[in-house]
């Protein structure tokens, strides 16, 4: 499903986000990456719907090499991809049904194809009944459902989640896993960076460490800190 | 009691107004659009009135141009076959389009005819003291000093005559209109594309967060751009048009006045070259549009 062979990545500063991560995940794997800030875990991410390309080294997704792609090819990739942040990205001004809805409306779905997966993804998400509502009247654990909602209207193959429970308090990430989990249990491949030790111990799923831009841990099963 | 309170009501509303006015400013100028609308208009209206000036301006020259003529005058102890063959050469000449022969007899008819009454004298002349000469058409008044400075050259010439001042003076006129013209155009192109682009950026960065998540759920770039290439050229040709309608009314009243105060000026005011105005006005407009847009959604979209 991902595969990454010898990514490296070198920023406009100099700064060494990446060096040579080779890293296989399979349909349907539920992945954490972990490691400190400044690891690389985000441009990590950000390689799979290629919101950023390697220095050196290839990517693949589903079959296709991302490096190649050409530059219409690239919203066709993210259109099978739900990107899930800390901060919702949410749009204050529409209401939850529309926040949704917009996902289908920029790639130009029918008005009936619209009516049909919103609903249904907001109901995946629990948050039906509160589909007229204005993000700012919902709490953050909810904004975050609405905003993975989002993610998977469009059915995607991968989810990737950027620290997802970065601004949620521990009950409330505890919901938002339990509902990627949910999401995970249909088939879909969940990566996630995370500092949430809970969640990561907790779960016990796949652990890929990174440090310094290295893998030095990937780990079945793993905790958030290793062995130790 | 009455009076009093109607007072009050004047004063009320007029305060009224003026909040009302105040808050239509206000949104005015948070409206950059509209405000860009605006600069465009002003550009296109200084493009047009200069093009308005410049194409009358030559159409009225060249109309005069039309009429003017180089009188050659020959030597008097020229031989009638010489003569003939001056004549030819002169036709021959680049730009010359008509050589007519006036013979020594008839300048002088002419010149009695012109002169009426007051050339009385003329009849007493024991001698002719006209040479012969020819008078020769131009098809551009502005060739007149090279086909002049060319039947110089010719044997059998004793002179050539034109108003010579008069024709250099309106052909560099004209050249400078011209010149003050394009360089009004070019100015308004950079100045409208300039302002329109602005609008977009600022459009763009209001909308950057919903441009984000466009991006990041496959949008395609063309879906996310097409609105504010749209944005630029409708600000494009909503300024023109709007130039196009002040320029075109003012215009319509000069040449209502024109006709009825100056009728002997040319002035243009058939309906081909109005449409053919208007619509290279609006094309303008929205070709300074939409290069402003273009300009901003490659700078601020980067996509
Ligand atoms: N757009 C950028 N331009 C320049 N340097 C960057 C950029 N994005 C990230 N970096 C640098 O690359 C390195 C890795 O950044 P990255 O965001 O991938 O780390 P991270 O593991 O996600 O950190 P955090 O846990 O704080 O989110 C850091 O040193 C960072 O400063
Ligand atoms: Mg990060």
């Amino acid at each position: 499903m991902v595969k990454m062979y010898g990514v490296t990545r070198v920023y406009a500063g100099g700064a060494q986000a990446l060096r040579g991560v080779n890293l296989s995940i399979d349909k349907g794997e539920f992945v954490f990456v972990v490691g400190p800030s400044g690891a690389g875990k985000s441009t990590l991410l950000s390689m799979i719907y290629r919101g950023t390309v390697p220095t050196n080294g290839q990517v693949w997704v589903a079959g296709r090499n991302v490096v190649r792609l050409r530059w219409r090819e690239v919203p066709l990739l993210r259109r099978r991809i739900g990107i899930v942040f800390q901060d919702f990205k949410l749009l204050p001004d529409r209401s939850v049904y529309d926040n949704v809805a917009f996902a289908l409306e920029v790639i130009e779905a029918s008005p009936r194809e619209i009516a049909k997966r919103v609903p249904l993804a907001l109901d995946m998400v629990g948050l039906s009944h509160k589909a007229q509502a204005m993000p700012d009247e919902l709490a953050g654990g909810e904004q975050q459902r609405v905003a993975i909602a989002r993610a998977i209207v469009n059915d995607p193959f991968i989810v990737i989640a950027d620290e997802p429970t970065g601004n949620l308090d521990p009950d409330t990430s505890m919901d938002i896993m339990n509902l990627l989990c949910d999401i995970n249990m249909r088939g879909t491949t969940v990566i996630m960076a995370t500092h949430n030790q809970l969640v990561v111990d907790r779960l016990r799923r796949r652990v890929v460490q990174l440090d310094e831009g290295i893998v030095v841990r990937d780990e079945l099963r793993g905790g958030y800190c290793g062995e130790a | 009691m009455s009076g009093m309170s109607c007072e009050v009501d004047t004063a009320v509303k007029l305060r009224t107004m003026a909040a009302l006015g105040g808050q239509a400013l206000r949104s005015l100028r948070k409206t950059p659009a509209l405000t860009s609308i605006m600069v465009v208009m002003a550009c296109m209206a200084a493009v047009s009135i200069f093009a308005v000036f410049a194409v009358n301006l030559t159409a009225i020259g060249r109309q005069l141009q039309s009429q003017v003529q180089i009188r050659v005058f020959l030597d008097q102890n020229t031989v009638p076959d010489d003569k003939e063959a001056l004549g030819n050469s002169i036709r021959a000449l680049p730009g010359v389009i008509k050589v007519e022969y006036v013979s020594q007899d008839e300048a002088l008819d002419r010149l009695k005819l012109q002169m009426g009454e007051s050339g009385f004298f003329l009849n007493d002349l024991e001698r002719n003291p006209l040479p012969d000469s020819f008078n020769v058409s131009l098809a551009r008044a502005e060739d007149a000093r090279a086909v002049a400075a060319g039947i110089w050259k010719l044997t059998g010439v004793s002179d050539v005559i034109y108003g010579q001042k008069w024709v250099d003076n309106l052909v560099g006129a004209l050249r400078v209109l011209w010149g003050l013209t394009g360089i009004v155009a070019c100015l308004a192109l950079v100045g409208a594309s300039l302002i329109v682009s602005n609008t977009i950026r600022l459009s763009v960065f209001a909308r950057r967060k919903e441009i984000e998540i466009m991006k990041l759920v496959g949008a395609t770039d063309g879906f996310i751009l097409f609105p504010f290439v749209m944005e630029g050229l409708v600000i494009g040709i909503a300024g023109s048009a709007a130039a196009t309608a002040l320029v075109a009314a003012g215009y319509l009243g000069l040449v209502t006045w024109v006709k009825s105060v100056a009728s002997f000026i040319p002035i243009i005011r058939d309906p081909i070259h109005m449409r053919f105005a208007v619509i290279g006005t609006v094309a303008f407009g929205a070709i300074a549009g939409l290069a402003g847009s273009a300009v901003s959604v490659r700078r601020y979209l980067k996509v």
